[in-house]
């Protein structure tokens, strides 16, 4: 199988992903689709991994990996704060500074 | 296998990050009323501690380095860390710039006289805004000392960011300084919704932009099958995949653009410099846009040198849209945070323009603009520290009427740094904005300049019409006053304003130093 | 060495590992005290109580963030440890003081979670 098909499909979720934080109004979800993108280029740099015959993307996924754990954790303890003091997870309703 | 690690080069950075774990030790195990002079101790101690270490550095005598200049030139020029790192002058300069506004911002974060409960960060972040358990911390004045350790690995990370020579390096650094970023965001202590939204947006909007660094990074490393930049670069050249090039240069430009928070990627600006607690607007505004400029300046001079045909007219469409969209935008507003905040936008579109150059000239200029305007930045969110009414900060445009008769010191050095803002002579903001209009106008962008030019009057009048507010209007009855600080604060506005008189008045050894600094090195 | 005595040790590694696993469930039927109750038969043996669904799909207290977002970022450090036990005999001493420091690093934030409560359920 043609390994460009990996970067078409890294691309595919990377678009996925933006549009889930672009459009969807939870939080959580906005969050996930983060998680999305960061994962879409997880598989890029796997796949551009095996193309170039480098291991230097090998590498990079685990370190994407972690950093992506770092930034769930950072960004649940934000939202669970806004949560509980507004009993919400809307990122709408976070609206009190307004142009 | 060899590996190296070049302890000497890497120095401040390995200082900073150590210091944090150390001070995750000491909220671990001190009591709790010990912590708050331990920790400050901690953090002074280790950002003067690495800033001698980048001095030793910067003046090394080493034994000549045929390729640097004939080995003339003074100072530590060196791939560390396998590569992953490059230590030359322009880095250190970043570096040193970092270091002196890391130091002023701790006297401000550090600041508990201005308000009459504490500290400007909440006294327990976890508590309900408006709980019963927060009104009872506060009243027993219990003041946060989480954000030191985050403090230090941020201005660790801060250090780290603009001399990465790869990009996991590099988004690895940029992780780091601002995942504590964040989470400081959202501790006020006054009007803690605000805050913690100021967080989430930043968060959400910090972790997308990020996002699209990593597959801009991704495509890189698929076309040139290497991260590093020197790499990249001499793989660009022969390379003939540039549909996987040009969409990867864009994207990572999106990341790092948004860091520097410019237009149109500049939403989170506004809400976050509004919403934060002041003493870290302060630091943002100045020490990340330093370490993003610097971070930006080394992957579009080193790795996409190359392609400066290719990124520039996408650069020269963001530069002019930032410094009339941040003008246009701030001459509206009506909280005294969000104006500055808009002018910090407009900012940034200038110091693009030194970056677009590619040249010596535009390096060197946008590091001494970054100095200039780190510390009138600093100063400036420092003073809207101080003036309060009863339920905090009195921010509102309105309430800054008359100011300049009941504090004329305040007031005038206000003035002073919103002179400096718009780039009046005798000023820090003037030598900047010359030196980077000058460098613009040899690279070939004269037209920019011309925007700029009408950007920067357009911007001078909304730094005067807060002037005229402060010194020719009558005080609002109930208006607020301006609080006296600790010597913490007044050491930091002190510093700010000797440095933008200074680099105003007698620029030059300033501007030898980032002239000598030279150029990255590959 | 032939070719198929590289194995051998993979071979030998899986045997224990299965060995191991039949020996302890083995062991804890013959060994363990078996006091049947209600609590033992449910579907789980730990976690939420069983109970009717609520609209919207309830609420979880917040503690199972705290201990879901601590569990996310000590599991994770493992994967640092893949890479260096692949190359563990090039680095050689230098490998593995790095990765002792890091080690240490992850063990002060666990220092830090224990003695702030982190690790305490009510």
């Amino acid at each position: 199988m043609n390994p460009n098909n990996y970067l078409i499909l890294a691309a595919i979720l990377f678009t996925i992903g933006v549009y889930g934080v672009l459009v969807r109004r939870n939080a959580i979800i906005v969050f996930m689709s983060v998680e999305l993108m960061l994962n879409a280029a997880n598989l890029a740099f796997v796949a551009a991994a095996r193309n170039t015959g480098t291991l230097d993307g090998l590498v990079i996924a685990f370190f994407v990996m972690v950093v992506a754990a770092a930034e769930v954790v950072v960004g649940l303890a934000i939202i669970v704060t806004i949560f509980r003091t507004r009993r919400s997870a809307s990122i709408d309703e976070a609206s009190l500074m307004k142009y | 296998m060899k590996v190296s690690v070049e302890y000497q080069a890497l120095a401040p950075i390995i200082i900073l990050l150590a210091s944090g774990v150390l001070s995750v030790l000491v909220e671990a195990f001190i009591p709790r009323t010990l912590r708050r002079p331990i920790q400050l101790m901690l953090v002074l101690a280790s950002i003067v501690l690495a800033f001698a270490y980048v001095v030793i550095n910067a003046t090394a005598e080493l034994a000549g380095d045929p390729l640097v200049n004939g080995g003339q030139v003074k100072g530590l020029r060196e791939l560390a860390a396998s590569g992953s790192i490059a230590i030359d002058g322009p880095g250190m300069v970043i570096q040193g710039i970092i270091l002196l506004i890391s130091f002023v911002a701790a006297l401000l974060l550090a600041e508990r006289q201005i308000d009459p409960q504490g500290d400007a960060f909440a006294s327990r972040s976890s508590t309900l805004p408006g709980s019963e358990d927060e009104r009872q911390f506060t009243a027993q004045g219990w003041l946060q000392t989480e954000i030191w350790p985050l403090y230090l690995f941020c201005v660790g990370g801060l250090l780290l960011f603009p001399v990465s020579n790869d990009f996991l390096t590099m988004f690895v650094a940029l992780e780091v300084f601002s995942l504590p970023l964040y989470l400081i965001a959202s501790m006020a202590r006054r009007r803690r919704l605000l805050s913690q939204e100021a967080a989430l947006k930043y968060f959400i909007l910090g972790a997308f932009s990020s996002a699209f660094f990593l597959f801009g990074a991704a495509l890189i490393y698929a076309a040139t099958s290497s991260v590093n930049f020197s790499t990249v670069a001499v793989a660009m050249e022969n390379s003939s995949q540039d549909g996987l090039i040009i969409p990867g240069i864009g994207m990572i430009a999106v990341g790092l653009l948004f860091k520097v928070g410019a237009v149109p990627f500049h939403q989170w600006v506004p809400d976050v410099y509004q919403g934060s607690p002041t003493p870290l607007t302060a630091f943002m505004s100045a020490a990340t846009k330093v370490a993003a400029f610097g971070a930006l300046l080394r992957v579009f001079y080193v790795a996409f040198g190359g392609m400066r045909w290719d990124w520039r007219p996408m650069m020269w469409v963001v530069a002019v849209l930032s410094m009339v969209i941040g003008s246009l935008l701030a001459v509206t507003q009506t909280d005294m945070k969000r104006m500055l905040a808009f002018s910090s936008v407009a900012h940034t579109g200038f110091i693009l323009l030194g970056v677009i150059s590619t040249s010596a000239a535009g390096l060197s200029s946008t590091l001494f603009y970054l100095l200039a305007y780190g510390f009138t930045s600093v100063g400036v969110f420092a003073i809207v520290g101080l003036v309060r009414d009863a339920s905090g900060e009195a921010t509102h445009l309105s309430q800054w009427a008359g100011l300049g008769k009941k504090s004329p010191w305040i007031a005038t050095i206000f003035a002073l740094f919103l002179l400096a803002l718009a780039g009046i002579p005798l000023t820090s903001g003037f030598t900047g904005k010359f030196a980077v209009f000058t460098a613009a106008i040899d690279g070939g962008a004269t037209p920019l300049v011309i925007v700029a030019v009408v950007a920067s009057a357009v911007a001078a009048f909304f730094y005067a019409r807060v002037i005229v507010l402060m010194f020719f209007t009558e005080p609002p009855v109930d208006g607020p006053s301006v609080v006296v600080p600790s010597a913490l604060t007044t050491v930091a506005i002190g510093t700010s304003a000797a440095f933008t008189v200074l680099l105003g008045i007698a620029p030059q050894p300033v501007l030898d130093l980032v002239i000598n600094a030279g150029l990255f090195i590959r | 060495m032939g070719q198929g005595n590289v194995y051998l040790p993979i071979f030998f590694l899986g045997l224990l590992a299965f060995g191991f696993a039949v020996f302890s469930v083995a062991a804890a039927s013959f060994t363990g005290p078996k006091r049947y109750n209600r609590a033992k038969v449910d579907a789980y043996e730990c976690g939420i109580q069983p109970a009717q669904a609520q609209l919207g799909g309830g609420r979880f207290p917040v503690k199972y963030y705290i201990t879901a977002m601590l569990f996310i970022i000590f599991d994770i450090e493992i994967v640092f440890l893949y890479p260096w036990a692949v190359s563990f005999d090039a680095l050689g001493l230098f490998g593995l003081i790095e990765m002792i420091i890091f080690i240490l690093t992850v063990l002060v934030a666990y220092a830090f979670v224990w003695r702030r409560g982190g690790l305490e359920w009510d």
